[in-house]
């Protein structure tokens, strides 16, 4: 004889929580990029004038040539979607009603992820010119969310 | 090689950095909820547990008894026999003086984790749990100790139904 069967008393599972927290450093190029935002609403980008290239969100080394940039410029509040996709779920997996519009937007040489707001969901396209519209700057924090979105560029 | 550095690169940053808002920094927890499979061995366990009495496990061949129970011997890997029930009482196998909680705080009271050998399970076969009623001075290897239980409604079929185990003189009950 050997043990083989379930005792029908015993509890299935044990049930348990990892309590895992982090905290994450924005850094000395990101501490730049998020205060420009929060105090002045502002998006930076850093210059590598040896390889040419516009970095946004802004770093402090070029990925090319690993050169040290302190060339931060002012790149404006305007880009183009790359690409796009349209969420109907949540990250808590339940359903949304109105689908979130969320875009790659090209700035520069780079760009931001960003959601798309004030437009129609039919009318986004690739290659379209957004805006970003900034929170009211009492309500900045400091975040990429200091960006409430992206909305389609009116001439 | 440590000492030849002068000024080490970097940004070092304090607990006030973080307080004060001098940096942006994020904070996030992760969803970590688990639940672990208890099998056919450490189910029957909990289960006994949660009745009030210790389980182990019987291996013919070998004639071991372990607690916790397992299904298959770890010595001849048969599978294991039958289930035993055992004492609550035992023997301090090894014991430590605990001043930190599990997340790093100082405590002054020690806490008294100890391995205790469980009667009626084999020579060096034991549990982990703790110590109580007892001053951390007297406490030895060797030292005879008994289980004190949470009230039967309060138990759910887990290790902490027991409290922790406290000496006791042989022919006490």
């Amino acid at each position: 004889m050997s043990l083989l069967e379930r005792n029908p008393q015993a509890p299935n599972a044990w049930l348990g929580d990892l309590p895992v927290t982090s905290r994450y450093t924005a850094g000395i190029a990101g501490e730049k990029f998020f205060r420009a935002m929060k105090d002045e609403g502002k998006i930076l980008g850093t210059f590598c004038e040896n390889c040419d290239i516009t970095y946004i969100p802004g770093r402090i080394f070029c990925e090319r040539c690993m050169a040290e940039l302190d060339h931060w410029q002012d790149v404006g509040t305007i880009g183009e979607i790359y690409t796009f996709t349209l969420l109907f779920e949540n990250l808590d997996g339940t359903q949304r009603e109105e689908p979130l519009a969320v875009a790659f937007i090209r700035m520069g040489d780079g760009g931001l992820i960003h959601q798309l707001g004030e437009v129609d969901l039919e009318d986004i396209s690739i290659g379209m010119p957004v805006e970003a519209v900034f929170k009211p700057k009492s309500k900045r924090q400091g975040s990429i969310l200091d960006i409430q979105y992206f909305r389609p560029l009116t001439e | 090689m440590t000492n030849k550095f002068k000024e080490f690169p970097g940004t070092p940053l304090s607990e006030g950095d973080f307080k004060e808002g001098k940096i942006l920094f994020y904070h996030d927890q992760m969803k970590a909820d688990f639940a672990w499979d208890t099998g056919v061995a450490i189910g029957s366990y909990l289960a006994a547990l949660k009745e009030g009495y210790l389980l182990g496990g019987y291996c013919q061949t070998c004639r071991k008894t372990v607690i916790p129970p397992r299904t298959v011997c770890e010595w001849c890997f048969r599978p294991m026999d039958s289930y035993v029930r055992l004492e609550d009482t035992g023997t301090v196998n090894t014991f430590s003086l605990c001043y930190v909680t599990w997340d790093v705080k100082r405590i002054k009271e020690p806490e008294l984790p100890a391995v205790i050998e469980i009667d009626g399970a084999s020579p060096l076969h034991g549990i982990m749990h703790k110590l109580g009623e007892v001053d951390p001075e007297d406490v030895h290897i060797g030292m005879r100790v008994r289980a004190v239980w949470k009230p039967p409604d309060e138990r759910e079929g887990a290790i902490t139904d027991i409290l922790y185990f406290k000496p006791f003189k042989e022919g006490e009950s």
